[in-house]
């Protein structure tokens, strides 16, 4: 270093070559996007306790205009019967009362013999069902034999348990046919996981709960249930201003699952309309 | 929640309380149109604060590769911070795997990049076009936390709302009777764009000044300057 | 949420080439919940003139009805039908009367002149501040998006049968993007010698 002290270089850090290496860029790159490598690492927020606060920033923003709306609203639901698993959804996403979407995919396929539906924030809903795909092939892999839909349920409640009030929402069935049978369970954002026969969840449940409990019983033919599912979100999206657009349907059977129907509201409104003024003569 | 904001009599004199306000919004829309073998994506010029206009030259559109462009628009911070983000990655993966990330490949990465900042979100309206692996158009739309859904047609940005009707209508021919749904010509598209500029200038202040129209094709991608009202 | 997206809905009026169309959605609702299918918000006041409110149900009743019985009380003193110019001015005036607790409405005015047939169209905002323009006025939830379609399609001098395509059209595909605008749909065109009613076939969801 005699050279460098003749000329007078200081040895302050930014003077160093290596002061910034590729591995630096490396760490940099890993701190701004680590869940590409992890998918539970993300950014801490420059504030504690996000849920509270994140909601502050969103509604402080409705007077200075930054409206940062997340994508909401759905009426989905799920119910088992002696033919298999019936899962129906409607199709739409408001941001506040803006319809951001009549289209949107409220099913996810995690693989052929399970299937999980959304509801409340879609961000959150289709980032964490990608993470439950991958853990769910995983464990194929590992174990050669396909998950059971207990565990993965598991899965996805011990997901919302870490992240519980960080304001999280999601609100979720997960459904498949397992060696234990057809499955059914309902998962959401606080954490809470449990097994049953008949689910709706989401902001138009109430209006599809209605039609699904007064048209539900365990002998039902496999025609009779996709069209319960399908009547039950159909009015939903009538009477709830955050659901609508396609009337989507799925049966999973033994066999794995089957998309039944993905009909638009405007073509069944008018069809069960006319069925009605039919009915009358 | 109790605080001392609810008993004022107990408040120190002289003391400003200060909160925190991450976020600005610098206005600007995104349209997209896809489709059979093109994609095209137009954002306004106007780049401004409240009532004050910062540029009337800023360029919204980003290329990202020979097939794809990413419209972004909102906290213009975020979207730098954002975008310069998705180049670094973007060439990691080509000098990884040797070939250029493809559209569908960045509409994820693109997903998830913005959910890593899920607790304290990118303040931005991204719109992403571009061709798929048969050379069709695709329009990928997100929500600031990088919820992603692939589309035909999208508008976005400050205009947004009043813009995206208007394309229901014309571009995917909703609540019209009787029309032959004939796949969009590319030069239709663009003129449909333009008119929605200006229809959204005429209402919108934050949107104006000019327009930046992208056309990607197999041959490329074709850049086009349309200018609009400047009040 | 605001107060005037309480309830939902959405009213808009064009001018045509001597004719006047005003449009209005059809739903009732309490924030996400559909109450009624069948809640029209625009009245007729006048044999060629219409109201149109928006905003708290509950206020558009009263406020119909308030100026109704002015709108009657000058009629009676005066022996002349009202203009819709006039009835603009009172109905501005009736608002700021409440200017420090207002009614939470959004009014929008449509007519044609009694005597000169001369079309007149207006908007205000809920405390009584009068636009009247010679395009077209929008008030509602999905107001945006309705100034989005109306500046799209919108020309001068449009034909009675042109301007009902220009406000269906601007009325169904703005409300299809707002959650709590829709359920059904009114147009009514005024011209010199009849009024067109007519009612549209829209999404119900």
């Amino acid at each position: 270093m005699a050279l460098a002290e003749i000329c007078g270089l200081s040895d302050a850090p930014f003077m160093k070559a290596n002061s910034f290496s590729t591995d630096d860029a490396g760490i940099e790159l890993f701190k701004l996007s680590g869940n590409m490598e992890d998918p539970f690492s993300l950014a801490v927020p420059p504030f504690a306790n996000p849920c509270e606060h994140l909601a502050e920033l969103q509604a402080t923003g409705e007077n200075s205009g930054i409206k940062m709306n997340f994508d909401h609203g759905t009426t989905t639901l799920g119910f088992k019967f002696k033919g298999g698993v019936i899962l129906a959804v409607d199709s739409r996403a408001t941001g506040g009362q803006f319809i951001g979407s009549q289209t949107m995919k409220k099913i996810v396929e995690i693989n052929q013999y399970m299937l999980g539906t959304l509801a409340g924030g879609a961000a959150d809903c289709v980032y964490w069902d990608r993470v439950l795909s991958k853990e769910c092939r995983l464990h194929e892999l590992r174990n050669k034999e396909r998950i059971s839909v207990a565990a993965a349920s598991k899965i996805m409640a011990n997901i919302a348990h870490e992240y519980k009030g960080m304001g999280l929402s999601m609100g979720m069935m997960l459904a498949g046919y397992d060696k234990r049978g057809p499955a059914l369970y309902y998962v959401d954002s606080e954490g809470t996981r449990t097994p049953g026969n008949v689910f709706s969840v989401g902001s138009g449940s109430i209006f599809a709960f209605g039609v699904l409990d007064s048209g539900y019983k365990w002998d039902l033919s496999d025609e009779e249930a996709q069209e319960l599912g399908r009547r039950a979100i159909y009015h939903a999206t009538f009477r709830d201003a955050f659901s609508g657009g396609i009337v989507r349907v799925y049966h999973i059977t033994p066999q794995g699952w089957v998309n039944i129907s993905n009909q638009d509201c405007v073509d069944l409104h008018y069809k069960y309309q006319a069925q009605k003024e039919a009915a009358k003569h | 929640m109790i605080s001392a904001e609810n008993f004022p009599e107990y408040n120190v004199p002289g003391v400003v309380k200060h909160d925190f306000h991450p976020y600005e919004s610098n206005g600007g829309s995104v349209v997209a149109i896809a489709g059979d073998d093109y994609a095209v994506i137009a954002a306004d010029t106007r780049l401004s604060s409240g009532y004050s206009i910062h540029t009337r030259k800023q360029n919204k559109l980003f290329k990202l590769s020979g097939t794809t462009v990413l419209g972004s628009t909102g906290c213009w911070c975020d979207t730098l911070a954002l975008t310069s983000l998705i180049s670094a990655r973007m060439k990691m993966y080509h000098y990884l795997h040797q070939k250029v990330m493809p559209t569908n490949a960045i509409s994820q990465m693109l997903s998830i990049i913005m959910y890593h900042k899920r607790f304290f979100p990118y303040y931005v309206s991204n719109i992403l076009a571009g061709l798929d692996a048969d050379g069709k158009g695709v329009v990928y739309s997100y929500d600031p936390i990088g919820h992603c859904e692939l589309a035909s047609y999208r508008a976005g940005g400050s205009a947004g709302a009043l813009l995206q009707p208007v394309l229901d209508n014309q571009i995917g021919l909703k609540n019209q009777e009787n029309v032959a749904k004939d796949p969009i010509p590319k030069e239709k598209a663009i003129s449909v764009i333009v008119d929605t500029f200006i229809s959204a200038a005429e209402r919108d202040i934050y949107t104006g000044d000019g327009v930046i129209i992208n056309v990607i094709t197999k041959d490329g991608i074709e850049t086009r300057n349309v200018s609009l009202r400047k009040d | 949420m605001s107060i005037l997206a309480y309830n939902g809905g959405c009213v808009v009026a064009m001018r045509g080439k001597d004719c006047v169309a005003i449009a209005t959605d059809h739903r009732f609702g309490v924030q996400g919940q559909t109450i009624d299918t069948n809640f029209q918000k625009v009245f007729q006041i006048n044999p060629q003139m219409f109201l149109g409110l928006v905003g708290l149900q509950t206020d558009i009743l009263t406020v119909k009805d308030r100026l109704a019985f002015r709108k009657n009380l000058y009629e009676v003193r005066e022996n002349r039908e009202m203009t819709p110019e006039r009835f603009a001015a009172m109905l501005s005036s009736f608002l700021y009367e409440r200017r420090f607790g207002p009614y939470f409405v959004e009014p929008v005015v449509a007519g044609l002149d009694p005597k000169t047939s001369k079309p007149f169209i207006c908007n205000m905002d809920l405390i009584g501040c009068p636009n009247a323009p010679d395009d077209f006025v929008v008030a509602g939830t999905c107001a945006e998006q309705l100034y989005g379609m109306c500046e799209t399609l919108w020309k001068p001098d449009l034909e009675p049968e042109q301007l009902f395509e220009v406000i269906a059209q601007s009325m169904i595909n703005a409300f299809d993007r707002d959650a709590i605008s829709g359920w059904g749909a009114t147009v009514y065109i005024i011209e010199k010698d009849k009024i067109t009613v007519k009612t549209l076939k829209t999404r119900m969801d």
